[in-house]
Order: structure tokens, then sequence, then C-alpha cells
């Protein structure tokens, strides 16, 4: 599609190719021109050669010496007066670089430009501006370019006063850990050292709860019986409970270690509860084990098989009536669990939300599901990933809820999950959420708060919830974003809306969602700068295996460090045409060399049994 | 002579309301609806009895015997010549069909240049102004295959040119420009000649390419001036009149003659071949059958009734009447048969609108898997037609045939003008896709070139000073 003068400025360097036919004698404009962001795909399908092509800052004014076709690329022998080039600029030739439509992978760094120099603004009042010529830095290639990053870091540290860098513990939340190595069932729910009794016939009262709930089975899952056939898990929950009057985020919680409760579901008409996809299938072949959201490997699942009413599978009702049916069983546990003593306490851990004034403050900003059904998420429940006293996400209209960082890595958001059994957040993923706890334990960012913003169904209210996330972002006066996203497809919609709207305000914004093959982002705009895929499986796609592709730590990782980079003002490389699961090595090569650290990466799919589904359909 | 059915909307507003009855004697000029709103009068345009009054049309069963005088239209003051205008009902009758009453009811000596938007116009200097203002004669019969509006050139000129002059003393322009594709030679001399003493009229000639007669290109093609698809002609100054409707003013001016007939071209698998038949002053109300009938009756198997022109006309039915706006009937061949492939549709605003587009899917047995719009087709508001953001001169397409490819079509089916067609042409069956152009079976009844690559230049040469 022919381009405007604005397009025209930000492409001056790419190659000018004619979009119509024109004729000879014309003044070349933008509008003659091709939007140079579909190149790639016309070269690779041989409709384009771009050998000896001219740049769009070259031929513009220019006059076409005879009449070319559409698709002509813009060579010296069909213009007369092209004019010189200008040396690249770094930052508009990367920068301003338009959305990608491809999976958008972007290295954290880049060789900064010859002779530029690298900009540090220190905002909360102190106003400190420095300028450091990049090259006393010694950046001079892409893996170097990081150290400056932690150099002037460095150097802010050392210039401020050090009064206003001291940390601020906001609130603790302190967990209390029950080990639990049995589970069994018994004349009443108990625990009894370390072991576990669900109350024979608790069944019933499930069934009994609510109408949609047809039928109802639990099974007690020990890793001796992982190779047990299950249908499409809904979700996978912590069992935790608050002591006393305590509320989510703060206070004590107590919770089991090695047991976790596991929803799985179909209708009566034998319909798994999911969609694009779903992981019904041997278990110990569709888990991926040790994500945030699955159970580890050693964990004995409370696992409950509801069958809701058929066709309630897809509407809203089935899988709210399932979740909160089998809420009766963990809360029956949790009423147990209230009441042991605290000798029996394994261990005890301290969460600290804290503040560190003088760093850059950040927020996560986390798009969770409205578009209802299954897509949906009881916000903020009385105890841990319950249902009482929660409210749903669509009836709150999926605007954005602010939560404290230890909120969601005590519960509360009880995930009904959504699109995608690898790329869905179940409940266990925001107790371990990575980005959350990574952020929280940098001591180079501040971080300020989580926004939850629901995804809705129809974009008038999507846009309707991005632009409060703009609006709300603003006010923190942040310094940089995250925004995540779980599922792919219709979301990416509000996805790049967010980012958008944040980035519009003139702030960095990280973006993190599974992308590779199938998630491909198919919206895009000019802030969607800085990508990080989700993508752990070996072929890019959503292979229907549990948790495969949700945000891990090595992840977060990767968004920190390229979060860092961007409020730093340093160039990001823009995304590969195709995805490219190096970019995402050699990212982490780049961070492990810059920080010495070593990051280590989580095993993917390949690490499974080979279940016949995916030998058929996938690998 | 069947039935003659007046419809009460021939026009852009509202219907008008009946003001006759079932059991009334109506002659040629009794004025039997008029507007509840913008509208414009309509008149019977036979002699007879009004035979039925339903909510959207007047039906009149017509005397044997019809007489060519008429009912004269009445005005409070004879000199008043946008009175007439309005009385007559005349309507623009090049399609469009906004009443012409309102259209005239502007004094252009004293509209000022509206601002220009600049990125559609990069070679116009800021703060540009005409400093003429102009009646714009659209004389490009622009739908391949009518000829009518040629022909009345051709045996009316004096007439149109009269009708030209009315133009400019009612709204007070001081110029007047006719836009004429230059392949109308014949055309062309016989309105040297007519204007050759008129130093305030002049010609302009335009190439033989789809679209040049929307009215915004032919602003563009006469002053220069690109508007915004929500600005108005006489944002530069001008208005632009159809031919055949400055005929109507002059005949409203000179005889009092009602808006009551049309000239239009029959056309395509007609008896007797596929050449133009054009009939002059049919009165409104005449079924489209009549017409295919009195051109010769449609020759064996066909694949559809189109009224209007190949691009921008609907398909219609042998009872359907006539209206002031009716340009073309053309009876095509049949269509291909796609045997269900999937097919995407390329909207534009120069072409049929989107249902249109899926009709003629529908008919050559193709199933719509995919809908792409011209990036330049712009909806003003919801709902309202399509229009062309810089009308002849194309985009670029490369973006939907991707989108075409993406989607799984074998065929595409297009409405483009010929500049974006060329364009779809250059991508498209590199990538596989098989074109199919929406006028396709309307231009092989006719005879005429396929539109596919354009080979002929947007530039054509003008007469010296427009003579």
């Amino acid at each position: 599609m022919s381009i405007t003068a604005e397009t025209a400025k930000a492409h001056a360097h790419d190659p000018a190719v004619l979009c119509c036919r024109a004729e000879g004698g014309i003044t070349i404009e933008p509008a003659n021109l091709e939007d140079p962001a579909i190149f790639d795909d016309l070269v690779d399908s041989g409709l384009l050669n771009l050998d000896g092509c001219l740049t769009i800052e070259e031929v513009l004014g220019a006059k076409l010496a005879k009449t070319c076709d559409s698709l002509c690329p813009l060579t010296a022998d069909v213009v007369e007066g092209a004019k010189a080039p200008s040396a690249p600029v770094e930052e508009a030739a990367e920068e301003e670089a338009p959305a990608p439509a491809v999976p958008a992978v972007s290295a954290p760094a880049a060789a900064p430009a010859a002779g530029g120099v690298l900009k540090i603004h220190i905002g909360e009042g102190k106003d400190i501006d420095l300028e450091i010529p990049v090259g006393a830095l010694g950046g001079g290639n892409a893996v170097a370019a990081e150290v400056p990053t932690a150099a002037a870091a460095a150097a802010v540290e050392a210039a401020a006063p050090a009064a206003a860098l001291e940390e601020k513990v906001v609130r603790t939340l302190t967990r209390k850990h029950f080990k639990i190595t049995d589970v069994k069932r018994g004349p009443e729910t108990k625990i009894e050292g370390t072991t576990l009794y669900i109350r024979e016939g608790i069944e019933a009262e499930v069934i009994a709860d609510q109408e949609l709930v047809k039928d109802f089975h639990l099974e007690i899952i020990t890793p001796d019986l992982y190779h047990t056939y299950s249908e499409t898990i809904m979700d996978v929950q912590p069992i935790a409970t608050k002591e006393g009057d305590d509320d989510i985020g703060c206070g004590v919680t107590r919770v089991l270690d090695g047991v976790v409760m596991m929803l799985t579901g179909v209708d009566e008409g034998g319909v798994q509860i999911g969609e694009f996809g779903s992981s019904e299938g041997y278990l110990d072949e569709n888990i991926m084990w040790g994500r945030p959201g699955c159970p580890d490997k050693g964990e004995i699942f409370i696992k409950g098989n509801i069958v809701v009413q058929e066709k309630t599978n897809m509407e809203r009702r089935g899988p709210m009536a399932a979740h909160t049916a089998f809420d009766i069983i963990t809360q029956e546990i949790r009423d147990v669990m209230k009441k042991l003593d605290d000798s029996l306490v394994a261990e005890t851990q301290e969460l600290r939300q804290v503040r560190r004034p003088g760093k850059k403050k950040v927020v996560i900003v986390k798009e969770i599901m409205g578009q209802g059904a299954m897509h949906d998420n009881f916000i903020l429940p009385v105890e841990p990933v319950g249902v009482l006293g929660a409210r749903a996400n669509v009836d709150l209209g999926n605007v954005p809820v602010c939560v404290s960082p230890l909120e969601v890595l005590d519960g509360c958001i009880h995930a009904l999950t959504c699109i995608g059994p690898a790329s869905k957040e179940m409940s266990r993923h925001y107790w371990r959420e990575p980005l959350v706890l990574e952020a929280l334990h940098d001591e180079e960012v501040d971080l300020c708060g989580v926004v939850f913003v629901g995804s809705p169904q129809i974009n008038a209210e999507k846009f309707y919830v991005s632009k409060r996330v703009g609006h709300t972002v603003e006010m923190m006066d942040a310094d940089g974003a995250f925004v995540t996203t779980e599922g792919f497809g219709n979301n990416h919609i509000d996805f790049a809306s967010h980012i958008e709207q944040i980035g519009m305000r003139g702030i960095p914004v990280v973006g993190m969602s599974y992308c590779a093959v199938q998630g491909a982002l198919v919206v895009g705009n000019k802030y969607m700068q800085y990508m990080v895929d989700n993508n752990k499986s070996e072929s890019g796609i959503e292979n229907e295996v549990l948790g495969c592709n949700t945000l891990c730590p090595e992840d977060a990782v990767r968004a920190l460090s390229m979060l860092k980079s961007a409020m730093a003002g340093e160039a990001v490389k823009a995304a590969e045409k195709k995805w490219n699961p190096n970019v995402k090595s050699s990212n982490v090569e780049l961070i492990e060399a810059a920080y010495g650290k070593k990051i280590a990466l989580v095993e993917n799919e390949q690490s499974l049994p080979m279940s016949q589904k995916r030998k058929e359909k996938y690998d | 002579m069947g039935n003659v059915q007046i419809l009460l909307r021939q026009h852009v507003g509202a219907p008008c309301q009946a003001i006759v009855k079932a059991g009334d004697v109506v002659k040629k000029g009794t004025k039997i609806a008029t507007p509840a709103g913008l509208g414009a009068n309509i008149f019977s345009s036979v002699y007879g009895v009004v035979e039925e009054v339903l909510e959207d049309r007047i039906v009149i069963k017509p005397d044997e015997e019809q007489k060519d005088e008429f009912v004269p239209i009445e005005v409070p003051d004879e000199n008043d010549k946008l009175a007439l205008v309005k009385e007559a009902g005349i309507v623009g009758m090049g399609g469009a069909g906004f009443p012409t009453g309102v259209k005239l009811g502007i004094n252009l000596a004293e509209t000022e240049m509206a601002e220009l938007d600049p990125e559609i116009n990069p070679e116009l200097p800021a703060g540009f102004k005409l400093e003429h203002s102009y009646i714009l004669i659209n004389a490009a019969e622009c739908e391949p295959g009518l000829e009518h509006n040629i022909r009345q050139i051709e045996e009316q000129c004096d007439k149109v040119v009269r009708g030209v002059k009315y133009c400019m003393e009612i709204t007070h322009a001081d110029k007047a420009i006719f836009a004429i594709k230059k392949k109308n030679e014949k055309a062309v001399e016989i309105l040297r000649k007519v204007i050759a003493d008129e130093s305030d009229i002049t010609i302009h000639l335009l190439p033989d390419i789809y679209p040049m007669g929307e009215e915004r290109a032919v602003v563009r093609e006469c002053l220069g001036v690109n508007l915004t698809t929500m600005q108005l002609p006489s944002a530069a100054r001008s208005v632009v009149v159809n031919l055949e409707t400055a005929a109507k003013i002059a005949e409203a001016v000179d005889e009092k003659k009602p808006c009551i007939t049309k000239n239009l071209t029959v056309r395509g698998k007609i008896n007797g071949g596929n050449a133009a038949h054009v009939f002059m002053d049919v009165p409104v109300g005449v079924s489209v059958g009549e017409l295919i009938e009195r051109a010769g009756g449609i020759d064996g198997v066909y694949g559809e009734i189109i009224m209007g022109g190949a691009f921008t006309g609907k398909s219609t039915e042998l009872d359907a009447p006539i209206t002031k706006t009716t340009g073309g009937i053309l009876v095509t061949i049949e269509f291909p048969d796609l045997h269900g492939a999937n097919v995407g549709l390329l909207v534009c605003a120069c072409g049929g609108s989107e249902e249109r587009m899926r009709e003629i899917a529908d008919k050559m047995n193709g199933k719509v898997v995919s809908v792409c719009r011209c990036k330049q087709a712009i909806e003003n508001k919801p709902g309202a037609p399509l229009k062309c953001l810089r009308p002849g001169n194309c985009p670029g397409q490369v973006k939907n045939n991707m989108q075409f490819k993406k989607d799984k079509c074998e065929y595409i089916i297009i409405g483009n003008c010929s500049d974006c067609s060329n364009t779809v042409m250059a991508s498209g069956p590199k990538m596989g896709l098989k074109v199919f152009h929406q006028t396709d079976h309307v231009m092989r009844t006719v005879g005429h070139a396929l539109y596919r690559t354009l080979r002929v230049s947007k530039q054509v040469d003008q007469l010296p000073s427009g003579k």
C-alpha cells in the first residue's frame, strides 16, 4: 500500500519500490511508493528483487525516467535526479520501525551508533542528566552493549544522594509450608502428620452444589499413577488458606507442599472444556512439569473430574459452576489447615514487597482473559485461589484492577483459564508468577505494582479498557512497563493496544506473549519495539502440552533486561521477519555475559514421553 | 405499451408523496408526487389513468394514443430559472440523482475556496485559490458500453450548451468546462464548433480510463484540485452537472418541460448483435423488459440483466421500471462456473458494493472466503456508500493479494478502477491468484477489453486553449 510522508521519513533508508504503475516524467512522492514493511514476504515469494534498488530518501522528489509498473524497484536507471544517500542514523532506522507483523522477538541490545551518546535521565525529583559518550564505555558491538546499562546504573547510584536510595519494605507476607506426603480417603477430612485425608462421599456435595454439575469423580494421583488418562486439565491450584482475618497479600498464609488441586472436565456430550486445543490424554505426556502454573514432578494431584451440562462447556456458566463446585473440597481442606498446630510447619518463608525509591519505577500490566465462557478470572477471593468474595473479571467490565505484587503471589487470581493449554496461565501460575518475583527482587528497578486488565470479547470494549490502562500507567509516573498476556489470537488486539496506550505516553514498554509460529501477532503498532516471546516448544506452536509456552523465569529475566535497555534509551534490534529461536538464545547469552550469571533454561515437550496426539498432530 | 410504474424515490433523499389516487386521469406532465424532504417533483410521463398507488410507486395504465404535447410547469415568476429547474423535478441524470434545483442553489461567485488537504495535494502551494468559479460538465460517459451521453452531444449539442449557460447564470459561475474523453472525436469536433465563440466555455479532454466521471475526478482533471471524500465540488468553487441534466435544464427553462423522460443505452446479448441501442426520451416508468424488446429481445440464455453501468449498476428484473437516473440496461452472457472454489473479493469505491460483489461471486458459484477493501475506499459514515480518496490513482494492492493468498483464495473478484486493476495484476497472477473483474461478463458481452493491465496513459494532450 502507498505510504504517507511520515512513513516515508521513518523508512528513509529502506528500498524504494513503486506501489502502482507510474508514468514517466512524474515527480516521485510517498504516494507512489509501496510500504517497505511487506518487502520481506515479497522477496521470499520471488515477487520482488531489491538488487540495486535506491532508498526512499534518494528517490523522493526525483523524476521517474520512464513508465514503470506496480512493484517495480526504483533503480538508478529509471530515476533521474536521485539524491545522495545520508548515513543511516541508528535510532531512526531501528526504533521507529513499524511494529512487526511477524513473531516479535527482539534482541535486547544492538550496536550503538559510532560516536553516539548514551543519554540517561534520572527522575524522582533529582533531575540528573548524564551524557556518557558510548565510546568511553567501550560499547562497540552487540555483545558489549548490555554492559553500559550496568555501568550507567552504577554511575547513577554513585551520583545520587544515598539517603533517598534506601529500600522500603511496604508490607510482608509470610508463607507457612506444611508438608504432605500422602493423600488418602477417610471418614472425615483431616491432616495427620503429613497425611491428608479427604472425606469419603464429598463428591455428592460437589454435584449437589451446582445445578450444571452433572457428575463428579475424585482421584488421588500419586507419582506412580502419572500415566493415567485424564480429560482436559482446566486448572491447577495451590491449597492455601489465610490465618485469622488476614487479607490476601499480607499477614500469614498456610500452604500445603507436595500436593495440588487439579480440575479436569468435559460436558455431558464428552466435549472437552477448552478452546484451541485441550490437554486430555495421559497426564505424564501432557503436563510440562515445573512450569509456574503446572504441577511439579513428584507432587500428588487431588484431581476432580467434573461433567457439566451438555453444551455449557462453551458458556460462561459451565466452567464457573465447575470451579465453584470443586472449591467445596478445597475449602474443606482449608478449614482443616486453619486448625493445624504450628509444630507441623515445615518451612516459613517471608515475601517482602519492596519499593526502591530512586530506581526506575516499573509496572507490570497483566492482561487476563475476559471474553466469557472459560475465558474469565475470579479476582481477589477471600482465600488464596478461592471463590467466595471474588468478583469475576467479566462482571467487573474487564477494567484495570491494581493489585500489590504480594496479592498476586498470594493467589488473588482464581483462573478459569483461557485458550490453548500450552499458553494459558492457570491459578498456580500467579502464585509463582516469575516476572513479579524477578522484578520484586531486582535491585535495579522499583516495582510499583501490578495491574490486571481483562480482555473483552468486543473490539470497542478492548479499546475502552486499553485506554484506561494508558491513564492508569500515566498517573503512576512509571519509567517503564511490562505488558504480558496469556493465550493468543483475539487478545492480541488489546495486547497491542495496551502497549500503544502506554507507549504513546513516552513510557518504554516490553510486551510478553507466546508468539512464535502459531501465535504470530496479526496486529501491531510502532510502540511494539520490545517484545519477548514466551515460546518454549520446539516447533513454535501451541502443542496442547499444559503450560509449555507460559511465562517462565528465563522470560522474565530477558524482559527485565530489555526494559532496562529501553529505559536507558538503547536501541533494540527490530524483530526478524520470521520466528527464529536463535534470537532468544543469543539474548540469553548476552545477558549471561553482561551480568555474569547463568540462566537456567527450562525444558520443553521434547523431555516428555511422546503422546499419540503429539505424534499425529505436531511432532 | 404496458403499465408505467413511477417510483416515488428516484433521487437522493426521502421518497416523494403521491398526490393522485387510483382512477385519476393524468396527462404527460401532470404532477403526481411531491417531495417530503430532500427530493424533486415527479410527473406523469404518459397520458393515462392511475391504476394503483402503492407504497413505493404509482402505477399508470397508459392510453393507446400518446400525444407529444405535455402540461407545462408553472412557477410564480417565469424568469426565475432556478425555480423552473426545481419545479421541473430535475435530478442528476448521470445516475447520482441529487436534486438539481438544490445543487444549483449556490452563488459560486461568492463561494470561497475551501482549505485543501495538503496530503493529497502535494503539488499545490499552501493557500492555493482558484481565480474563477466553474460549471463542470460531466460528459465522461465513464461506464464502458454506454453511448447515449455522447450521442446527445452529437445530436443536441446546442441544447446542452444552452443548459450549461443557464447553470452559469443561476450559480454566477464565470467559466464552464466540458470534461469529455478524447476518444469521442466526432462529439469533440461538434462541441468545438458550438462553443467556438463562447469565450467562457472550454473543453478538457480525458483519457480513456475508468473512472473519469466520478464527481471529484472531474474536478481534479479539469482544475487540478484533489478533494477529500467529505468535500463537495463547491470546495473548488464549482458545480458538476451531467450533460443530460444540462439538456433537461434547457428544456425546463425554454419549453417549461418537466423531467419525464430519460435517455439510455440498451445493450448486450440482444437479438441482432451486441451493438448499443440508444433510446432518447424514453418515458420514465417504462419497464426494462419493454425496452429490451424494443432493442430486439434477449438472445437466448443470459447471465443477468444490469440496470446502470457495468461498474456501479445493479442486477434487475424484466418488470422493473426505469427512473430519472437509469442510464443503461445491459443483458449479459452467462457467468463462468467456479464449482464452489474459494473466492476473495476486493471491494472498492469504484465498483460494486460488497453486497453486489457477493451476488456476483454467488452467481459464479464461488465461495467467498475473504473480503478486502481497497485502502482508498473511504466510508464517510458507517453504512454510507464508499468513496475513493484519489479516484483512478491506485494506492497499491499487493497487501490485499497477500491476504487473499493467506485466506486460501483460488480466485479473486475485483471491482477496481483501471489503475488499481493494473496493480492487482502486477502481483496477483504471480502469486497464483486467478483474477476476475466484476465487469468481465459485461465486457465480454459488449466486446470491450477486460479490466486487467493498463496500457494507456493517464495523460492526454489537450486542445489549444481548451477550444
